[in-house]
């Protein structure tokens, strides 16, 4: 293992004794060079070169062990007082061992690029592996390199992980064959985003990161306890083993229960040396109202006969198939896209219609379905949808599951003389960027089929109206983030359109109802999914239960109502425990300090 | 280096690997680089290696170096504003025509700002609309190091001669000069943290006299490459390799009257972050299962040797540039 700043192995050196703890070695490869040279009569370089090389070197010339170097080279932007203190006390308090435990929102990311940054210019990193959740590499990359001027890539290839600073997905690190790779790796610098991922020691996750070798480190997640105190435990001792003592040592010295500290000043003490906790002040964690309102709908007749023929269609599949899930999932998705416009069930249909057999009797009904399409002529939300952007008078982001209803919308806005943009997740970052600029400009309306990802960031709207609602509730929390968040001004309208009579109608009420999904703290849905979904995901089990039940509407809604209730009393569980967690909260929250933020 | 000092910097570069400044301003350089430039500089391998290969003409490319971010983007803007003030005046319209022209070319900047926005974290270059790529040379900033490392492969060994003061009257007067050692030095104070330090040393191989500041005496004379008329070189007395020894001494005696006591706390460090892991080592290898311990005692040498990477206090002086200077008089 050797540092960084080591000349290259063969070059000759030697070595004396300055004082009792450290040595001076002198590198003495450029004496060969020189000599070489001299023997060989040049070739000689150029004596401004030499001037220029020396006053390159002196610009760059590191005085003082504990001054922030990289401050002065951060052109683009001016990190926060409370990021710099957290990147100081990183460096000169905790060696470049630490876990960042900011909340959400503060900025971890930055005190992380600091801490690099500051490490790279002084010559103490070379090589840093950089490990985050898939979705956000490409954000890192972007940060590392527009912020801090970091060569960062993001890892794609197998040659990738030869680049200085590289960022990956764990996912993709942890896996055969990257795996020895990077095993094989002295790595300067470790960075780790949502660590608490790793707070089991058994996860592949945890031995992974484990088995690396690497000199500094950094963990950073909002949330290091999100069950108990072993959790804690595992993560600090993942970054400096024997920091809390033995695993027996740390449950006899501090937890008398595993949500229930005791020694709390110890314990304190031992967390202060490894890990950094800023917090929002509370005054400031001001979230405005969110005014949830369902907007109950009727369909048309003709919209009436298709969501019918549909429903029909897909028991008459469920009941002749042996089981296929995908093909059946497929089914059940035309159910719930006849509730968000004719155009999106057309754009299934017509991809079933091509996947079957030419001389299949399926081609027959379906194009029968295709048929009923055609004597629609309106839609009845659309309609709505219109009527309550012109209420507001106001600028409104539409959310959408799907691009054909997406695509219709634009078309039918457009045609009402009403300014909208589209937003998808499969635009390029320019045009993303654009689309948003436009929002904020001169359109009102704003369609989106993409809430995930960063970027749009949209707290000068606050109104909402969510179109047709995904199954999968997080996605539901990222889209009212979007707008909910710091910074939002006003208090936000989320409008639901639900169609009566249908299957979003059971799922409104759940989500609203069951979950109370609109009125979640941040983070908490993510506790309750954890545990609801085992095995399956409350999406999945939606589907099951539409095609389980057939028909019969009315043990659909008894099956939805357990299933809400269920979710109901996991909720209070984990209400319950949060309130269980304030010790172990109180403690962690006096590791650091309290932020004022202004949005 | 502020932006006046990189400004200087950068103007001396262009000028010692000949490019050819197409146009340039107290915040900027507009260049074609020499081929030298180039190939230090364009990260085009392939391409050199090809013309290498084929003798083939090179075609360097221009660059447009921006060493005042502010006062650049300043005058482009204000120079801009002044082109379309012309162009209104010029349409005759009134003031709706300006309105108009502004609001066309507002749409054009927002387009162009959503192209550098997504092209920007990789080069900044799209960003204008003239073909030749945009680099903002700050302090830090990837380019100016580039030319760091550029000036420092270029100017790494020298052999120069000291221009003599004044002609001499008589054909037959020969000057006496010596040759110098000249070695400046980085010597880097390392544990966890890190600090650097400069030193430069010339060693007479006349005498085997050190002098301290050496790369400031030099920049004192005029030096020239070749051998001026009139003159005698004193004879060697000592080898490179002795030299180099005398400066390395001389800085070691100088380095033993520092204060240590960083090391000494890093070695304190060392020594409790070791002695942490020990505690947390020993029970769990004496606790574990015969056939665990091999990998319990793998990863416990491996954090020892992470331990020792991070906190092991050193001390190394490496050459930044070298050469031999050949001087007046006998030194």
């Amino acid at each position: 293992m050797q540092p960084t700043n080591d000349p290259v192995k063969e070059a000759p050196a030697v070595k004396r004794k300055l004082h009792p703890s450290v040595d001076l070695q002198f590198d003495r490869t450029w004496l060969h060079n020189l000599q070489d040279r001299v023997d060989r009569n040049g070739p000689w370089d150029d004596w401004t070169m030499y001037q220029l090389a020396v006053e390159a070197e002196q610009s760059k010339l590191i005085g003082s062990f504990d001054d922030l170097q990289c401050l002065r080279s951060l052109p683009s932007f001016e990190p926060m007082t409370h990021q710099i203190s957290t990147a100081r006390k990183v460096l000169h308090e905790m060696s470049g061992r630490a876990i960042l435990a900011d909340e959400v929102g503060l900025g971890k990311t930055i005190e992380a690029g600091l801490v690099l940054k500051e490490y790279m210019v002084r010559g103490l990193v070379r090589k840093a592996l950089i490990l985050v959740p898939a979705s956000l590499v490409l954000q890192w990359v972007r940060e590392l390199n527009g912020k801090f001027g970091i060569s960062a890539v993001a890892q794609k290839k197998e040659h990738s992980w030869a680049n200085d600073v590289v960022v990956a997905s764990m996912d993709t690190a942890k896996r055969d064959p990257h795996r020895d790779r990077l095993l094989a790796q002295d790595y300067d610098m470790l960075i780790i985003d949502e660590a608490h991922k790793l707070k089991n020691k058994k996860t592949t996750n945890y031995q992974f990161v484990n088995q690396l070798r690497k000199k500094y480190c950094l963990l950073l997640t909002a949330t290091p306890v999100q069950n108990d105190l072993d959790e804690l435990y595992n993560l600090i001792t993942l970054l400096k083993p024997g920091q809390l003592g033995g695993q027996n040592e740390f449950a006899a010295n501090f937890v008398v229960d595993k949500r229930m500290p005791k020694n709390e000043e110890q314990l304190h003490e031992a967390l202060s040396s490894v890990m950094i906790r800023n917090r929002r002040s509370d005054g400031d964690i001001h979230f405005t109202k969110r005014i949830v309102k369902n907007i109950p709908l009727n369909l048309s007749t003709e919209e009436q006969a298709l969501y019918d023929a549909v429903t029909k269609f897909v028991r008459e599949r469920a009941g002749e198939s042996d089981g296929d899930w995908s093909s059946l999932l497929s089914l059940v998705t035309l159910q719930r896209e006849v509730c968000s416009s004719r155009d999106a069930v057309f754009v299934t249909l017509v991809n079933m219609f091509k996947k079957t057999a030419e001389d299949s009797p399926l081609r027959a009904k379906i194009w029968e379905l295709v048929e009923v399409i055609r004597s629609i002529t309106s839609n009845t939300k659309a309609e709505k949808a219109m009527e309550l952007v012109r209420e507001m008078n106001d600028k409104v982001i539409i959310f959408t599951e799907y691009r054909a209803t997406q695509e219709y919308l634009l078309n039918y806005f457009r045609a009402n003389n009403m300014v909208a943009v589209p937003y998808r997740g499969g635009m390029n970052r320019g045009k993303k960027d654009w689309m948003m600029d436009l929002f904020r400009g001169r359109a009102q309306v704003l369609i989106a089929t993409e809430a995930g990802g960063e970027g749009i960031n949209l707290q000068f709207c606050s109104n909402m109206i969510n179109f047709d609602l995904p199954w999968n509730p997080m996605r539901v929390e990222q889209r009212i983030g979007r707008v909910h968040r710091l910074g939002q001004t006003s208090d936000v309208r989320i409008y639901n359109l639900c169609t009566i009579g249908t299957i979003e109608e059971h799922i409104v009420s759940l989500l609203h109802e069951k979950i109370n999904l609109f009125e979640l703290v941040i983070g908490e849905l993510d506790h309750i999914l954890e545990r609801f979904e085992k095995n399956e995901s409350l999406e999945q089990r939606l589907a099951r239960l539409m095609l389980e039940t057939g028909g019969n509407g009315d043990l659909l809604r008894k099956q939805i109502d357990d299933l809400g209730n269920s979710l109901s009393r996991i909720r209070d569980e984990v209400e319950f425990e949060e309130d269980e967690m304030s010790a172990i909260n109180s403690i962690m929250n006096a590791v650091g300090q309290t932020i004022e933020v202004r949005p | 280096m502020n932006e006046r000092q990189i400004q200087k910097f950068v103007q001396r570069y262009l000028d010692a690997t000949g490019c050819h400044i197409v146009e340039k301003s107290p915040a900027h350089f507009h260049v074609k680089l020499s081929p030298k430039a180039d190939r230090d500089l364009t990260n085009r391998p392939y391409y050199w290696s090809f013309v290498d290969r084929t003798g083939a003409e090179p075609e360097t490319m221009s660059l447009l170096l921006v060493t005042d971010k502010q006062k650049y983007d300043n005058q482009t803007a204000a120079a801009a504003a002044n082109a379309q003030q012309k162009d209104s005046s010029a349409g005759g319209g009134a003031a709706g025509a300006a309105a108009a022209g502004s609001g066309a070319s507002g749409t054009a900047n927002a387009a162009e700002a959503a192209l550098g926005r997504s092209f920007g974290y990789i080069h900044g270059t799209l960003n204008t609309n003239i073909r030749v790529p945009r680099e903002d040379l700050y302090f830090g900033s990837r380019r100016l190091n580039q030319l760091f490392e550029s000036s420092r492969q270029g100017g790494s060994y020298l052999c120069l001669f000291q221009e003599p003061d004044k002609r001499s009257n008589h054909p037959l007067d020969s000057t006496a000069y010596s040759a110098w050692l000249g070695v400046n030095m980085k010597v880097e104070f390392a544990c966890d943290m890190k600090r650097e330090e400069f030193h430069s040393f010339g060693v007479s191989l006349a005498t085997g006299q050190c002098i301290e500041q050496f790369h400031d005496r030099l920049l004192q004379y005029r030096m020239t490459p070749k051998l001026p008329p009139n003159v005698h070189t004193a004879k060697n007395a000592f080898t490179l390799t002795k030299a180099a020894a005398i400066a390395e001494q001389t800085l070691e005696r100088k380095l033993r009257t520092y204060d240590y006591s960083w090391a000494a706390a890093a070695s304190k460090r060392l020594n409790e972050e070791l002695e942490t892991i020990n505690h947390y080592y020993q029970p769990l290898l004496e606790s574990a299962e015969e056939e665990n311990k091999p990998q319990i005692a793998e990863q416990f040498e491996r954090r020892q040797e992470e331990i020792k990477w991070q906190y092991e206090p050193r001390v190394t002086a490496s050459a930044i540039n070298c050469g031999i200077f050949y001087l007046q008089g006998i030194g």
